[in-house]
């Protein structure tokens, strides 16, 4: 079996026509023996020598490579020359599947898409947007927690306790109320793990897996949110189907931020989850001396230069937590007769680097 | 493991299809025979406005002055020629007030297929709002731009309350059915208005509770029988009704959880094929009520629209994931899909889809071959053959062959015995 593998693994870089054998034993006679591979020695302990062996060369030749590399780059960067060009890691991202749903800035029919969409009235600073926050059934746990930071997150929401209704009734509530979202965090075991966002008045209805909650109290050196309206940062949204959700969550936060208050909400979309951040930043004018005795790693590039720096500095104010979609609903909340503009599926699945949004 | 090799779909057969959207734009997405498979948006017509959004579409598939007919939200239909996107007429259906459309926009939209050659009427069309207004309305040619309407018009009530969600007009174009949410399924006469039959809803179940009626979607079952009628529920049931026999379901199954929203038949007369919210298709035998099987593809939005080809093995379907798709029926593999950016609303094929000028070419080839193969039996028989001639049909032989090769399904079957037929009328006539 041995044999088998090493045959199977060597055709390749030979790749001699199967037929010819007695050809090829002679070639190889007068050729060095391929290396011996670490898995064709069977002695466990000659085995993994072999192996941390290899693995040693391995490593020292990617030292050298480096360090190469970063002469390279202090030569050219001395006679003043182009740095040469710096590698770009392969990522599973830089390497996704190309898709034609991509939104490109010189569609007409993206905008006029835009223009006619539920979204538009909030956008378009026609409506305040107003948020109704309700939960599921049985709240519980670290609920009402994360509810009362997404209540500081979202300007103009309030919380109504969702008592025995159905949510098909609550809707009607909030859009007889003037609402224009509504947000239900549904919870399980006592954590929250699924976020619903409604658009009223008609739709349409996003279903989020919710994961990884860090409350404000968890984070260290967290600050205290003010109540300015944030500013929001809405990243990598890039499909029909990514800008549809970045407009619906877009459309929940009011559109005219006070700078003042230095408040930033983020929604980054990264291979599909939905990361959010809440910061607060600052610029600071730093006296490098004080800079470079700070613990943070960061200033110590400001060392060689000697005169006053403006650096910015982010301090997280809670929660944390990443979203997925599962489902976008077109019209409000309706489970039985609800159409679907996008379900994920598993036979969707089929490629590590296909993404959605 | 991630995947490295691309898959290729085997790629569809010379077609052309209609796809409308909720902008009003109609695009047309045509697969040509070389290079064969890949189908693409050729054309767009009209300008994206959202008002003016396509609620349904019907075409009148003939091979001379076929029409397309739009439904439109603000109450208008659009008839249109479907070669190149002329906006023929454009007629209210509803009536002179124009608060109408607002408060009870069109649902559906029947254009009639059987055509008078040579008359002043350019199409007649069957509509029906949702609150159950269905018109018939006749429109002229001559007066095109005008509002007028000529012919046959009538219109009358199909229901006093509830919202109509399905029209299906026979093959015979003399039966219509309607049906919608707390509208049971009923069949109406057109050339006298009058209602023949409407369906009964089902017995309880063990808990003695009845299901409000909500048809989504219908279709006749048969071409020459309009007595088998295919209704699908919202509540996820494919039911078939024989008018003939009883008012209650012949058979009613269940398909997984999501409401029906689209349904279409084959010309073969049992089997249809249905389309739910959630995006799965499927067909199903209707003789004895047996999922045939799933269109098993990266379908993720609910399914508005399906169209079956009337020659060709193929099915094309649409809906809210902005994809026309097109299926393969007897493999249910997907054959190709075209991304066209909105949520879609209808889909029609254009069934008699010259690719370009090639195949006209080809075509023509074809009939003179013919021709020239009648000729030479008729030589045949007297005997007296010259050698020259023969040479020539020959290599125009040849010729027939390598095109026939290099696109073996673009032929059809009714071109070609119409054009044998006009060829023997002339041999005949020499």
């Amino acid at each position: 079996m041995g044999m088998a593998k090493e045959r199977k693994r060597r055709q390749p870089d030979d790749a001699p026509p199967p037929g010819d054998d007695g050809e090829r034993r002679e070639h190889r006679r007068d050729k060095k023996p391929d290396p011996v591979l670490p898995s064709q020695i069977k002695n466990k302990e000659k085995r993994s020598e072999m192996h941390a062996k290899l693995k040693r060369e391995k490593k020292a030749q990617k030292r050298k490579l480096a360090r190469e590399r970063d002469q390279a780059a202090k030569l050219s960067a001395d006679l003043g020359e182009q740095p040469p060009e710096k590698q770009v890691p392969r990522t599973i991202e830089n390497t996704r599947e190309p898709d034609e749903t991509v939104c490109r800035p010189d569609d007409q029919e993206l905008f006029a898409g835009n223009d006619a969409d539920e979204f538009n009235a909030v956008l378009k600073q026609q409506i305040a947007p107003k948020v109704l926050i309700t939960t599921c059934r049985f709240n519980s746990g670290r609920g009402p927690a994360f509810i009362e930071e997404l209540m500081q997150v979202i300007p103009n929401s309030h919380y109504v306790k969702r008592g025995t209704y159905e949510l098909k009734k609550i809707v009607e509530y909030a859009n007889n109320r003037g609402f224009t979202s509504l947000v239900v965090v549904h919870t399980n075991r006592r954590e929250p793990d699924a976020l619903l966002i409604i658009n009223l008045p008609d739709g349409p209805t996003a279903h989020f897996k919710l994961s990884k909650l860090v409350l404000r109290k968890d984070i260290k050196n967290h600050g205290n949110p003010t109540s300015h309206k944030p500013e929001l940062v809405l990243n990598n949204f890039t499909t029909r189907l990514g800008h549809r959700i970045g407009r619906m969550i877009q459309s929940i936060f009011p559109q005219d931020p006070n700078f003042r208050g230095r408040r930033v909400v983020t929604f980054h979309n990264q291979r599909d989850y939905i990361f959010f951040r809440h910061h607060r930043y600052i610029f600071e004018t730093k006296e490098n001396k004080i800079a470079s005795k700070d613990k943070k790693a960061k200033t110590s590039e400001s060392k060689s230069q000697p005169e006053k720096q403006v650096i910015c500095r982010l301090q997280e104010c809670g929660p944390r937590f990443t979203l997925k979609l599962i489902t976008l609903q077109h019209g409000t909340f309706d489970t039985k007769s609800g159409e679907y503009e996008w379900v994920h599926k598993p036979d969707m699945d089929t490629s590590r680097r296909r993404f959605f949004l | 493991m991630p995947r490295t090799s691309v898959v290729e779909s085997p790629g569809c057969p010379p077609l052309r299809a209609l796809a409308t959207d909720i902008l009003g734009l109609i695009k047309v997405v045509e697969a040509p025979a070389n290079p064969a498979g890949v189908a693409k948006v050729v054309e767009t017509w009209g300008t994206p406005d959202a008002s003016r959004a396509v609620v349904a579409a019907s075409l009148a598939d003939r091979v001379v002055d076929p029409v397309l007919a739009v439904a439109r939200n603000n109450g208008v239909v659009e008839l249109l020629n479907p070669l190149n996107g002329d906006t023929l007429a454009a007629v209210k259906a509803a009536g002179p007030a124009p608060a109408d459309s607002a408060e009870d926009p069109l649902a559906t939209l029947h254009l009639f297929r059987r055509h008078v050659p040579d008359s002043s009427v350019l199409g007649t069309f069957l509509t029906c709002t949702e609150k159950g207004k269905a018109y018939v309305k006749s429109v002229a040619k001559e007066n095109a731009a005008s509002d007028l309407a000529v012919g046959p018009s009538s219109s009358w009530d199909v229901c006093n309350s509830g919202k109509v969600e399905l029209s299906s007009v026979d093959a015979g174009e003399s039966y219509a059915m309607f049906g919608g949410k707390g509208i049971e399924v009923n069949l109406w006469d057109i050339t006298s208005c009058s209602k023949i039959w409407s369906a009964k809803s089902p017995r309880g179940n063990s808990l003695q509770i009845f299901t409000r009626p909500w048809f989504t979607a219908g279709t006749f079952l048969c071409k020459d029988d309009h007595r088998k009628i295919v209704a699908c529920t919202n509540n996820h049931q494919v039911r078939l009704y024989d008018t003939a026999s009883q008012r209650r379901p012949v058979i009613s199954v269940d398909f997984r959880e999501s409401p029906i929203k689209a349904v279409a038949k084959d010309p073969n007369g049992h089997t249809v094929y249905i389309g739910t919210g959630r995006g799965d298709l499927a067909s199903f035998d209707m003789r004895i009520g047996k999922l045939l099987g799933c269109f098993v593809g990266k379908c993720s939005g609910s399914i508005r629209s399906i169209v079956r080809h009337p020659e060709l093995p193929l099915i094309a379907s649409c809906g809210l994931d902005s994809y026309l798709r097109i299926w393969d029926t007897n493999t249910r593999q997907p054959l190709s899909a075209v991304f066209l950016k909105q949520h879609l609303t209808a889909v029609v094929i254009d069934s008699h889809f010259s690719t370009e000028v090639l195949e006209t070419k080809s075509t023509q080839a074809d009939a003179s071959v013919e021709a020239e193969a009648e000729v030479r039996k008729e030589r045949k028989e007297k005997k007296n053959r010259s050698s020259k001639a023969d040479e020539g049909t020959e290599m125009v032989d040849h010729d027939d062959s390598a095109v026939e090769m290099y696109t073996p399904k673009r032929k059809k079957s009714g071109d070609k015995s119409k054009g044998t037929k006009k060829k023997s009328k002339k041999q005949q006539v020499a």
